[in-house]
């Protein structure tokens, strides 16, 4: 699966609580949308952190790089590029 | 001369009126400027009929019009009502509706809105702050300060006239809004900026919600000396708020548990410069001792002051004076001054130090009672005294320790949880047959919510499928995060559940 589609189901599964693909779209802005708070932000970290083996530095925890689908796939390229 | 909090305030805008008071994301204010907004749109409330008494429902983030507003409603003699932004439509209609609040303000009218003026009784003058979604018979924040014409209006306040309203649970059958006055406010503000020894030279990112009595009390001590407060209304990224505090040269910083323990766990304090952090304070719940030595090794030469308190008693309690943090470990300190502190036992007789008890309260900080519930106001406030439902002991030097909640009510974060509220709704499950909802404890948070279900005969329901039920009825900080599924629930001989099995 692809790291996309990895994040995608993280987020529907443990945040809107559905497998319906529909109900997220790839440049939502977890923030602005309300999808998740500080806690669910530092469980995407711990999540991404485990499952691509990657360390997020304290410099990196800004929206550019986490606030969306797009934005931690995105981030995900840079750090294993 | 008592005067109010406004009167105060006033004051200070005359006193420091080219010194910024608010510093926002895209804009700042200066007292004079903030001044000015607030005279504006307090005429403007009171040529559209808002007068002494009447409530008006705030429910938006953190911003410069969020102060305005409050400071308006203050001033034309109202009751502003600061509602909890996370809350869901439902939970702000059964507050809007119990306040009987004349006027809402929201960031962006949704359709939800309209659907909850339509659904009361009474009249309710909906207010925007963004011009999309306007539709008929509302207003556009912006236009509300157009009524200015160089007339000033101001209300006659006296000290126990009400000034703001906080719902601290939002179930339908008891809601509790803590009814604070102005003398409360005021007096409670004034033994703050005493102990932290706040002057106008003082700033603050302020990333607590306005809604929450802590959040108040940081924005109204800084404003009543004539400090600053940088907003910072995300504490996702942390380092955010500490690049905030080196851009500006802050000295303050105030946090809960959870806002220390990220800080500490994602955050290198070397990478910034943070030799202005004058102080830090934590409160609204137990930050474990070892996060408190690591900060104190991060923060080398900032003060590090613990404190407790409510938002029935306006904010705050007590304090422990940061030269005793090391002396007194896991104490939440003295009572501040005008705060009377007391462990009583179960028959209401006071206790001797030592011995442990429920943490009564008595000061010009209490509230004045829950808006229109006058059972749990009886049930709360005895004779002058507040039961904080708090358990805990006071040593010899009269240092208080506390050592649990009392009630059943679940603590994530800053929002106080009502079990019976989250069972209600899972009970309209259609597959589940039982359900209990505790709190567990949660190094991030103190407490996450866990519920307990014991599903019908032969049915199917997972976890997620529980979850989405309750996201379409609850606030997100309402879902539990854990479901546990069982046979059976643990019960005593007259079938009350062994909540205490559960944890």
């Amino acid at each position: 699966m692809s790291a996309e589609m990895e994040l995608r189901s993280y987020v529907l599964e443990n945040y809107l609580f559905t497998d319906d693909q529909s109900q997220l779209n790839n440049e939502d802005s977890f923030m602005d949308k309300g999808i998740v708070d500080s806690t669910g932000i530092l469980e995407i970290i711990t999540f991404i952190e485990d499952e691509y083996d990657i360390s997020v530095e304290d410099s990196e925890m800004i929206p550019e790089n986490l606030d969306s689908i797009n934005n931690l796939v995105k981030y995900l390229e840079k750090k294993k590029a | 001369m008592d005067i109010s909090f406004i009167d105060h305030f006033y004051r200070v805008c005359n006193q420091y009126p080219d010194k910024q008071a608010i510093v926002d994301v895209d804009r700042s204010i200066s007292y004079s400027d903030l001044k000015t907004e607030i005279e504006n749109c307090t005429l403007g409330l009171h040529k559209r009929g808002v007068k002494k008494g009447d409530r008006v429902s705030i429910y938006m983030d953190n911003s410069i019009e969020f102060v305005i507003i409050l400071y308006s409603i203050m001033s034309v003699g109202g009751v502003a009502v600061m509602l909890n932004s996370a809350a869901n439509f439902s939970d702000v209609e059964n507050w809007v509706k119990h306040s009987g609040s004349s006027w809402l303000f929201v960031k962006k009218l949704q359709e939800e809105f309209f659907a909850i003026r339509d659904n009361l009784t009474s009249d309710l003058q909906l207010v925007s702050l963004e011009v999309s979604g306007i539709g008929l018979d509302t207003l556009v924040f912006s236009d509300l300060l157009k009524e200015a014409n160089g007339d000033v209006y101001k209300e006659n306040i006296a000290p126990d006239d009400a000034a703001v309203i906080i719902y601290t649970s939002g179930t339908t059958g008891d809601p509790k809004g803590v009814t604070l006055t102005h003398k409360n406010l005021l007096s409670n503000y004034k033994a703050i900026v005493r102990y932290l020894e706040l002057t106008s030279n003082d700033s603050i990112v302020c990333v607590l919600p306005f809604y929450y009595s802590y959040g108040s009390s940081v924005l109204n001590t800084h404003l009543m000396v004539g400090g600053t407060v940088i907003l910072e209304n995300n504490f996702m990224y942390p380092s955010l708020s500490m690049q905030k505090i080196e851009k500006y040269g802050v000295t303050g910083f105030s946090g809960v548990p959870s806002t220390f323990i990220l800080l500490l766990k994602k955050v290198n304090f070397n990478d910034y410069d943070l030799s202005t952090l004058r102080y830090v304070t934590q409160a609204g719940g137990a930050l474990p001792v070892t996060y408190i030595d690591q900060l104190q090794q991060a923060l080398v030469n900032s003060k590090i002051i613990i404190m407790y308190g409510q938002t029935e008693a306006s904010a705050r309690l007590t304090y422990l004076p940061p030269e005793k943090l090391t002396k007194k470990i896991g104490s939440v300190g003295i009572a501040i001054d005008g705060v009377s502190i007391q462990i009583r036992n179960e028959n209401g007789m006071s206790v001797d130090p030592g011995e442990t008890g429920e943490v009564y309260a008595s000061g010009e900080n209490i509230m004045s009672g829950y808006w229109e519930n006058n059972e749990a106001t009886e049930k709360t406030i005895v004779n002058g005294w507040l039961k904080t439902g708090d358990l805990g002991y006071v040593d010899k030097d009269g240092y208080l320790y506390l050592e649990g909640r009392k009630s059943e009510m679940i603590k994530v974060g800053g929002n106080r949880i009502a079990p019976g509220e989250i069972e209600e709704v899972l009970s309209e499950i259609d597959n589940i047959s039982e359900v209990a909802v505790v709190g567990i404890s949660d190094e991030l948070l103190g407490q996450i919510i866990k519920a307990v279900v014991v599903l019908s005969d032969g049915a199917e329901l997972n976890a997620m499928q529980i979850k989405a039920y309750c996201k379409s009825k609850l606030a997100t900080y309402k879902i539990p995060k854990y479901i546990e599924f069982v046979d059976s629930l643990p019960k005593t001989a007259s079938g009350k559940i062994k909540r205490f099995k559960l944890v």
